[in-house]
């Protein structure tokens, strides 16, 4: 059987996974088919997937980044307290942004400095973020996971807008979705990101620039998941420093499970948003034909190791077919 | 020398960083700095030196566990739900474990027969695992364990719980385990060079899940130590616990990259993680300010190892190819071997005026 090429792409899969999905849940509860349902269902998890469209970057760079719920926290955080401090709404954003890039570089200069492995370095930084969120609010007053509320009214109808007929963050899901395709694909910074990822002691002799490719990876993740913190804060009407503690999985199982391997170097944008889709869908979905969030959880978790399993079992048929075909070839001479 | 030392013994760098805190709450308030206080942090770190040892163990192999806190929140209600049906402690305690040993099993089977890699394979079980938490808790904590399951983490004989004595006896078993038995060497054989270590005739495999196998194991017990602790049993039992863990290890020399680290460092790593909460508390600082001072020391401390470790490394890169490095030396060479020689020599100073 000869496939088109095109087809025997793991993002092929995923967008069929994904129809499969949406179809079975439509099966089983018709609202889930409405096209506003499938619409605005999209804001309940869509934080998640405008991370992960980032954090495939830092993979594919051969890193990691733990710190990202972290400074979802903090950038909503950052946004309550100027708020409070009575400084404009958009002004407030566009800081609470400024302290994620900042925060992203600040990953990537101690990873550079340190040589001490990213996953350890973000852990650190992670606490380090999650604690300026807390005591951020601590200081403001805002007791414990209350949070900030009382935003202005123009901020926290963001969330709801419409852009074309799909909810703003939808939208910008799939513009940065594009412009991250472009960016990775389509760029010379791109090519570096994967050169760093196939072989950084390579990448360096071959006069990529390292540390600065590292940089705008780690900022752009940061500064994502810091626009995360903000469309949460604008969906909620509040912002609360443990915002991210739950995204930071999800985010790392969307990019994995959209074929980046975590050990760097192979990946696409389009798995990455197709696998977000599908997990975020997968969570909704059963809510909707009534199985609780946490079971759904466990069932999203239940996926990505079932399809893991399946790809690392099929790599190592592929390798033994191949094995016992040279064999053969070797036995017949 | 101190360096030398520093890097030979990775545990004692901890173990200076918490002597120096424990110094900073003496100043404080002398009254403080009292064996009371050592066995206070101590009785509050049993949750961490269990994890500890197992992130040590998985982390030896070149692994990672992010469902540890899944896998003790499984552990806790399962203990919490068979106690509360009636069942013996030992008895409920033992299916508990049973249940730990068998999520770290299915891990190790993931990772080791599927090669699937480590992070990706636990990710996917700490949702799978805490998804059954709520599923057999049905989203409602777990009250009324009994009394003296509770009395298993009240203080008893010289100040100890019966349970920090089990840790304590733990602690010393898998410390000499890990560092003097042949079972405890092929972990680190597996996480230094995985082919290697076949090549000599270790069974690779059996080992890597025996390890995941007795971190799920230690991390049950983790939480039945929770459950005793707090008397009542929460959904969210152990979330963020695996962050700790690693951090601690990782602290206490432990090196993600496999082959090198030893429990007592781990178990220092995590008497430090402790012992910040424990000495804010008694500072009477607020309580939002752990996370923050946690990770700006866990920082300093990872890159100033970073630091030690490159410098010691170009230290001895130096004296093998000193002989080669001649500024005497003709054309382009001695250009080449300058530049070479020039961040070498400004390390050697610095350390120099270190000692």
């Amino acid at each position: 059987m000869r496939l088109h090429p095109a087809l025997k792409r793991w993002e092929s899969v995923l967008a069929l996974l994904l129809v499969a999905e949406i179809l079975l849940f439509g099966a089983i509860n018709p609202v889930f088919l409405q096209p506003s349902m499938l619409l605005y269902a999209t804001s309940d998890f869509i934080h998640i997937g405008i991370t992960a469209l980032a954090l495939t970057l830092v993979i594919i760079t051969g890193g990691i980044d733990l710190s990202l719920g972290s400074v979802m926290g903090l950038s909503a955080i950052t946004l309550g307290i100027l708020w409070v401090d009575g400084v404009n709404i958009w002004v407030a954003a566009l800081a609470a942004l400024a302290v994620g890039t900042l925060s992203g570089v600040f990953n990537a200069v101690a990873i550079h400095l340190s040589k001490v492995n990213p996953l350890v370095i973000t852990l650190g930084t992670g606490f380090l973020y999650g604690g300026a969120a807390l005591v951020l609010s601590g200081l403001a007053g805002a007791t414990g996971y209350e949070g900030i509320s009382n935003f202005d009214p123009a901020f926290v109808n963001l969330a709801n807008l419409q852009v074309v007929g799909l909810p703003l963050p939808f939208a910008l899901f799939l513009a940065l979705t594009v412009g991250f395709m472009a960016l990775l694909h389509r760029t010379r910074f791109g090519r570096y990101v994967y050169l760093i990822g196939q072989n950084p002691r390579a990448a360096a002799y071959a006069g990529t620039p390292v540390f600065r490719t590292l940089v705008v990876a780690y900022a752009l993740t940061s500064l994502m998941a810091a626009l995360s913190g903000l469309i949460l804060a604008s969906y909620f009407g509040s912002a609360r420093s443990d915002f991210g503690t739950t995204a930071l999985m999800p985010a790392i199982t969307a990019v994995v499970l959209g074929g980046t391997s975590i050990y760097g170097g192979s990946g696409t944008i389009l798995g990455t948003a197709l696998a977000a889709l599908l997990v975020g869908y997968l969570q909704t979905g059963l809510q909707l034909v009534g199985v609780s969030s946490h079971v759904s959880s466990a069932l999203s978790g239940g996926l990505l190791v079932i399809v893991v399993a399946l790809r690392s079992l099929s790599e190592m048929g592929r390798v033994w077919f191949q094995h016992r075909r040279v064999l053969r070839n070797v036995a017949a001479e | 020398m101190i360096i030398r030392f520093l890097q030979r013994h990775r545990e004692a760098s901890v173990a200076l960083i918490i002597v120096f805190l424990f110094a900073i709450l003496g100043l404080v308030d002398r009254s403080y700095l009292s064996f009371d206080t050592v066995l206070l942090v101590y009785g509050n770190s049993l949750i961490l030196f269990v994890l500890a040892i197992g992130a040590t163990m998985v982390m030896a192999t070149h692994g990672l566990d992010v469902s540890v806190g899944s896998i003790m929140g499984l552990a806790a209600v399962v203990a919490g739900l068979l106690m509360n049906a009636g069942w013996g402690i030992p008895a409920a305690i033992g299916v508990a474990l049973l249940v730990g040993l068998v999520c770290g099993l299915f891990n190790g089977a993931l990772v080791s027969l599927l090669n699937v890699s480590a992070i990706v394979a636990t990710l996917g079980t700490l949702g799978l695992y805490r998804g059954l938490v709520h599923l057999l808790s049905g989203g409602a904590w777990i009250e009324g364990l009994p009394e003296n399951f509770k009395a298993l983490t009240k203080a008893g004989s010289l100040g100890l719980s019966p349970v920090a004595w089990l840790v304590l006896v733990l602690l010393i078993v898998a410390h000499l385990g890990l560092r003097y038995t042949a079972f405890g060497r092929s972990m680190f054989a597996v996480g230094d060079n995985r082919e290697g270590a076949r090549l000599i005739g270790i069974r690779v495999n059996e080992v890597q899940i025996a390890a995941y196998g007795l971190n799920g194991l230690l991390s049950a017990l983790a939480g039945v130590i929770f459950a005793s602790q707090i008397g009542f049993i929460p959904n969210t039992a152990g979330t963020g616990m695996e962050m700790r863990a690693i951090a601690s290890s990782v602290l206490g020399g432990v090196s993600l990259l496999g082959g090198t680290g030893t429990v007592l460092g781990a178990a220092l790593g995590a008497y430090f993680m402790t012992s910040i909460d424990s000495i804010l508390v008694l500072l009477r600082l607020e309580a939002y300010w752990n996370d923050i001072i946690a990770g700006a020391i866990l920082l300093v401390v990872l890159i100033t190892d970073g630091k030690i470790r490159e410098a010691v490394d170009r230290h001895l890169r130096y004296q093998k190819y000193r002989k080669f490095i001649d500024p005497q030396a003709a054309g382009q060479h001695a250009d080449a071997a300058k530049a070479a020689a020039r961040p070498l020599k400004t390390t050697l100073e610095t350390s120099e005026a270190r000692k």
